[in-house]
């Protein structure tokens, strides 16, 4: 028993383009899930549009491919109709941070016992490499062509702000730490949220200096910083790199959910 | 255990060339049929699932598994009497 049970094996290999982290994100996701051991027809994978919401067509499970950024509204109405059913929703930045910004905050207002796994390649993918709300300051993309000039969203701490139970964050990298962080977060009673930072080789990737995948992967590595690090930074008053991104557990709290399975 | 790449999912994408402790991955050169280098195994016996997995009786390491984005990364057992070469970690 292990994992690769909850593949529809027919499907693959899937059609992320080669070096895609999104592949990696869903085999974290559904190794955690493994060992909740919950049964197939009791869990529901539901996304919205974009690279990252194909992930649940190739889950065994039941499924719901839902219209661009309302992954989190259909997933609240699962909850709410069929609350001793398990909801994991796959996400995007595009497709929850620009267009389904408000859902996702209410989600994490209500505190609606679901996760949220969101992948972000820090672009907009599938549509040609059109900026998103959290591509970095300076770079590049089809509709930023002399580098991004907007100050991108945190979403961890916009999760933390809107209150949601647990929020953590980690790159494709950390594939260990990251089924471990998703597992603590299918745990959680109420809004569990995770990001996963991933490269994007075709549209990220080609246009700013990361033209194989492990140059890439190999940034995510070495600009993450600990939590733990980030902490001691501050505490001895030392300067904390602002071209790093703080990765780790960073929220978690026990505030009254909603749809909890009695 | 063995290791094995599956040759229809993998699309050479060479990111166990970067996650795997040992180094066991190489990045191929040959193409096959559809025109993707699949990584080459560089004394694969060395792997730490292979030698051990069935004597703890758990999934160890796998981190070339897990972050190999088009599943095509797993292990098999070997037929009753087959020869394979055992590695001594000293």
């Amino acid at each position: 028993m292990s994992y690769d049970d909850w593949f529809r094996k027919d499907r693959l290999p899937h059609i992320f383009c080669a070096g895609c982290g999104n592949g990696t994100i869903i085999n974290c996701t559904l190794a955690a899930i493994d060992q909740m051991n919950w049964k197939k027809e009791e869990t529901i994978f539901v996304s919205g549009i974009g690279c990252s919401s194909r992930a649940p067509g190739y889950i065994l499970t039941d499924s719901l491919h839902t219209t661009h950024g309302r992954a989190i509204a259909f997933a609240t109405g699962v909850k709410m109709a069929k609350p001793d059913f398990n909801v994991v929703v796959f996400t995007g930045d595009g497709d929850m941070a620009a267009i389904g910004g408000n859902h996702f905050i209410h989600a994490c207002r209500r505190n609606i016992d679901m996760t949220v796994v969101c992948m972000n390649n820090q672009i907009y993918g599938m549509t040609g490499g059109q900026g998103s709300p959290t591509t970095p300051k300076g770079c590049l993309s089809s509709t930023t062509p002399y580098g991004c000039a907007e100050t991108p969203f945190d979403l961890c701490e916009l999760a933390t702000a809107a209150g949601a139970n647990f929020v953590a964050r980690w790159t494709s990298y950390h594939v260990k730490e990251l089924e471990k962080s998703v597992k603590a977060g299918l745990e959680t009673p109420g809004f569990s949220f995770i990001e996963v930072l991933t490269q994007c080789p075709t549209a990220f990737g080609r246009r700013n200096k990361f033209r194989q995948v492990i140059d890439h992967v190999e940034f995510l590595k070495s600009h993450s910083l600990l939590k733990a690090k980030r902490d001691r930074l501050v505490e001895k008053h030392e300067h904390v790199p602002e071209d790093m991104f703080v990765v780790g557990e960073l929220t978690r709290r026990n505030r009254p959910a909603l749809g909890v399975k009695p | 255990m063995k290791l094995v790449i599956d040759e229809i999912r993998c699309k050479g994408c060479n990111l166990c060339t970067k996650v795997c402790p040992y180094k066991i991955f190489r990045e191929g050169k040959k193409l096959n049929r559809r025109g993707i280098a699949v990584p080459e195994l560089d004394r694969p016996e060395r792997c730490t699932n292979c030698r051990l997995r069935n004597l703890y009786g758990r999934q160890l390491c796998g981190v070339c598994q897990l972050t190999c984005p088009d599943q095509a990364i797993h292990w098999i057992d070997e037929e009753p009497y087959e020869p394979h070469k055992v590695a001594i970690e000293y």
